[in-house]
């Protein structure tokens, strides 16, 4: 265990922002915290960090008590959602702050410089001051400045939300390569499943100052722990079972449609109420006497009508039962 | 890889942190103490103080006193009066300048500004000049207009008053929400109902506020009623009166007791006015577009002209009678009271920027450091200290001059070394402006965004690193803002110096006073010319050192134009008002 968080809670007033959080995280490990705003996710971040102070909490780093050492002395890299570079430093002199205020050489600091402008691709613009460059430009020099003291742990809050859907993919698989290539120990936080998914070792998804579910993006999608999970990470279609009143739920994947009730025992009969083109698959929305659902189909359909009568039919294999917040 | 601070070092550091803030806290706390709580308290307590005790004796006297109840009914009847035609006036030219197609639009607001940057006594010089018993007009026509006294005061507190409410209606209706008008418009509103039902009620609080600032400007100014009262007593020659005239200090502090009500009561509504009014305005708001309009514009620019007019008059007929033999005996041309040849010559000009340099260094620092602090304490010490740092405003100059000697020249106090020397004009100073100063500081340091503190201390900065090599070269334009505001203020200042100012240590302004009542009218005028130069240069300065410092921010390397240039973000000249 290289980050052991361990019962962290905070409150700001009476509202509760985390309610008794443990988490680990392995050296070298990729994680996202994933939540919708306001789940605690960023106030997690920032207590790791330092810059907030928790009501209670035992934070481990490599077996060390963080509690008495202070954000400056962690040696934590940050990078904020809104553009934080200081707007009166050239691009060289914001990457090359972390290093004079650790007491590195003139020629250490320039050599280092230099190193952190080539991985970020912008070795040209040592140069420019922050308000010359774009936004994608702004969080590649913020990436650098973070990373050139070599941190233990890369902290990214949001960093991508501010920036155009295409420089945001693009630097989402920068940042990712960066994090592989250096090995260093990272925690994002992110609203967006897809940016959770593509990019993190393991998600810890978060809502109303508790975590949910931790694991692999692969894992959560197959096995969410809950209602929440199931639905904030990809889509899945609910109803109620019936015989103990729990949750039972199905990927719009997994659906199957079939013109006759020969498909299968479960299979139940509904209305086409509505179908979406959207390239690759075809989105149904099927209405039943008790339940309505959507199922996704592959490719193109154009055999299926608005208004034709179907069977909706799902393997036995693919239907979860879930309980928890929501259900 | 290992944290490389050992538990001991990591702890000490931390301490050593802790122990950093709390030697800062303390020296913005302390000083904001003995300066301004200190002097305060000193002036209640003698107000209170009685050979049998403390008690109410001073005040029952006083109050019970024929000529007290007249003096305090004539400063409320100056001040109601000069408040009313200020605001009118103010709120037309401001409204002409906003609301009307004009020319000379820069022009006239610099025009209107011209008092800010001239000693408190001037217009009442001016106009002594002009419609005095030896004024040219009487002079001239053998009329017998008398304006010592009521009409006097009055006019002269409207002219002094005018770029105070000026600023503040300015900005009321600097912003307004087009689309309220043309809904107005389309409903058939005609222009008088749409001035009387969106305009003043989207301008009120502007209204309100600029009234409560006039009014204490009016009923705690010292240089005009002084110069132009002759027999009409105000509370503020009252008290110079009773102090310097009469050496008696209680009476002075009773009467001085009496003057911070008013302006506590204006610092109080103008706080609650700020709390109350900012959603006025929101986020889709369409700006105001301003059409030429012929007979609306044609009246707008005439009232402007003659409100410039009469502002430029008084300073320009000083201009002129300090370079005139003898006013109004002999008009011819001269130098001689350039000479400075009475008194002590040049000296107290000398004298005067020397104190204004050092007020506004100490003011800068001082400043700055509280609006630093109360970014980053508690919310309780925050308060503390914004409290402390805007309690200046409150309190009339004339008030905390009277503090100042009650405390400093005691001998029982170990600050008294400080009495009668130049740095207690400069603390003086400070303290008399500190609520302004701060302000800019504040709004200066709220463009600062806390990120950067954060990205800061992430990076491993402690606080005077992040001070020194972030915040600080941010905000460098406002530095030079509030410095410049300091010297002008402590350039032109009479009311809370005047009892400081020994033989050794007189200043500028004091001497335009001391030469007026000498009756050397022409040397009080060319010495007034000679501070407004000063202030022109310090002003002059102030902008060439803002052009550079946007330079400096341009990179010296070669890259391309900048696609997006930012914002200024320099408080510019409106730092410099009060």
């Amino acid at each position: 265990m290289y980050l052991s968080l361990r019962h962290i809670c905070k409150r700001f007033g009476t509202v509760p922002a985390l309610i008794d959080v443990s988490l680990d995280v392995d050296e070298g490990e990729f994680v996202c915290f994933l939540g919708p705003s306001g789940c605690g996710k960023t106030t997690l971040l920032r207590i790791i960090a330092g810059l907030e102070k928790p009501d209670s909490a035992h934070l481990l780093l490599g077996g060390r008590d963080l509690a008495r050492i202070p954000a400056r002395s962690r040696n934590f890299g940050i990078v904020f959602q809104s553009y934080s570079l200081f707007p009166n430093l050239s691009v060289a002199r914001n990457i090359a702050y972390g290093l004079a205020c650790r007491g590195w050489t003139a020629a250490a600091q320039r050599g280092r410089v230099d190193e952190m402008l080539a991985v970020v691709n912008l070795a040209d613009h040592a140069g420019y001051y922050p308000h010359q460059l774009s936004g994608g430009q702004q969080q590649r020099v913020a990436l650098a400045r973070a990373l050139a003291p070599r941190p233990q742990v890369l902290l990214l809050d949001e960093p991508l939300s501010a920036l155009d859907a295409k420089v945001r993919e693009d630097l989402r698989a920068e940042i990712k390569s960066l994090q592989s290539a250096l090995g260093v120990t990272t925690i994002m936080v992110t609203h967006d499943q897809h940016e959770a998914m593509e990019i993190a070792d393991r998600i810890v998804v978060m809502n109303r100052g508790v975590i949910e579910q931790v694991g692999a993006p692969r894992q959560l999608y197959d096995e969410p722990a809950n209602r929440f999970v199931a639905d904030f990470i990809g889509r899945m279609n609910f109803w109620s079972n019936g015989a103990d009143g729990s949750v039972l739920g199905v990927r719009p994947e997994h659906l199957h449609l079939a013109a006759d009730a020969d498909a299968g025992d479960r299979a139940w009969r509904g209305r086409i109420e509505r179908i979406v083109f959207l390239g690759s698959i075809t989105r149904v929305l099927v209405a039943g006497d008790d339940r309505r659902c959507t199922v996704e189909l592959g490719g193109s359909r154009p055999d299926l009508q608005v208004g034709q009568s179907v069977y909706v039919h799902a393997d036995a294999a693919a239907v979860h039962h879930l309980a928890g917040p929501g259900a | 890889m290992p944290p490389a601070l050992s538990r001991g070092g990591i702890g000490a550091r931390l301490d050593i942190d802790r122990l950093q803030q709390t030697i800062v806290v303390v020296a913005v706390l302390l000083p904001l103490l003995l300066f301004v709580v200190v002097p305060l308290w000193s002036l209640l307590r003698l107000s209170f103080e009685t050979p049998g005790g403390y008690g109410l004796d001073n005040y029952a006297r006083h109050f019970a006193s024929a000529k007290f109840g007249r003096i305090v009914g004539n400063s409320f009847a100056v001040a109601t009066t000069a408040t009313l035609i200020t605001v009118v006036l103010a709120y037309a030219f401001a409204y002409s300048l906003q609301r009307a197609a004009i020319r000379w639009r820069a022009g006239f607001a610099a025009v209107a500004l011209l008092p800010l940057y001239a000693p408190s006594l001037v217009q009442a010089l001016g106009i002594l000049f002009l419609f005095g018993r030896n004024g040219i007009v009487n002079r001239t026509f053998g009329s017998g207009i008398d304006l010592y006294g009521f009409w006097g005061i009055v006019i002269a507190d409207v002219l002094y008053s005018f770029p105070h409410a000026f600023l503040i209606l300015t900005a009321a209706l600097a912003h307004a929400d087009a689309r309220l008008y043309e809904s107005a418009r389309m409903l058939g509103a005609g222009s008088a109902r749409v001035f009387r039902t969106v305009t003043l009620p989207g301008t009120r609080y502007g209204v309100i506020s600029a009234a409560f600032v006039v009014f204490t400007i009016v009923i705690t100014d010292f240089g005009n009623p002084v110069v132009i009262g002759g027999d009409y007593g105000v509370l503020a020659t009252e008290i110079y009166n009773q102090v310097s005239g009469q050496g008696n200090m209680a009476l002075g502090a009773v009467v001085g007791v009496v003057l911070l009500v008013p302006a506590a009561l204006a610092v109080l509504v103008e706080r609650w006015i700020t709390r109350h009014s900012h959603a006025a305005l929101g986020e889709r708001s369409q700006p105001l577009s301003i059409e030429p309009e012929a007979w609306r514009d044609r009246i707008a620019f005439l009232f402007c002209s003659v409100v410039a007019l009469a502002i430029a008059a008084v300073v320009a007929v000083v201009a002129i009678a300090s370079v005139i033999t003898l006013w109004p005996y002999n008009m011819h041309f001269s130098l001689r009271h350039y000479r400075f040849d009475v008194q002590n010559g040049l000296a107290p000009l000398w004298t005067s920027i020397v104190v204004s340099l050092m007020a506004a260094a100490i003011g800068v620092v001082v400043t700055l450091a509280a609006a630093a602090m109360a970014r980053t304490l508690r919310p309780v010490s925050a308060q503390l200290l914004h409290f402390l740092s805007i309690l200046p405003a409150a309190v009339p100059g004339m008030v905390l001059g009277l503090g100042y000697i009650l405390t400093f020249n005691d001998p029982r106090n170990p600050l008294e070394v400080l009495y009668g020397t130049l740095l207690i004009l400069a603390i003086c100073n400070v303290y008399h402006y500190h609520a302004q100063g701060f302000l800019i500081a504040g709004t200066a340091l709220r463009q600062v965004s806390t990120v950067f503190d954060e990205a800061s201390t992430c990076l491993g900065a402690g606080f005077l690193r992040t001070l020194r090599s972030v915040l600080l070269p941010i905000i460098a334009p406002a530095i030079v803002s509030i410095g410049v505001f300091f010297f002008v203020r402590s350039m032109v200042t009479l009311s809370a110096v005047i009892f400081l100012v020994t033989p050794a240590t007189q200043l500028a302004a004091v001497s335009v006073l001391l030469l007026d009542d000498a009756g050397n009218q022409n040397q009080a005028a060319a010495y007034s010319i000679c501070i407004m130069a000063i202030v022109a240069l310090a002003l002059a300065a102030l902008h060439a050192t803002l052009a550079l410092l946007r330079r400096w921010r341009q990179p010296h390397d070669h890259v391309p134009v900048p696609a997006r240039v930012r914002a200024d973000d320099s408080p510019g000249m409106a730092g410099v008002s009060p």
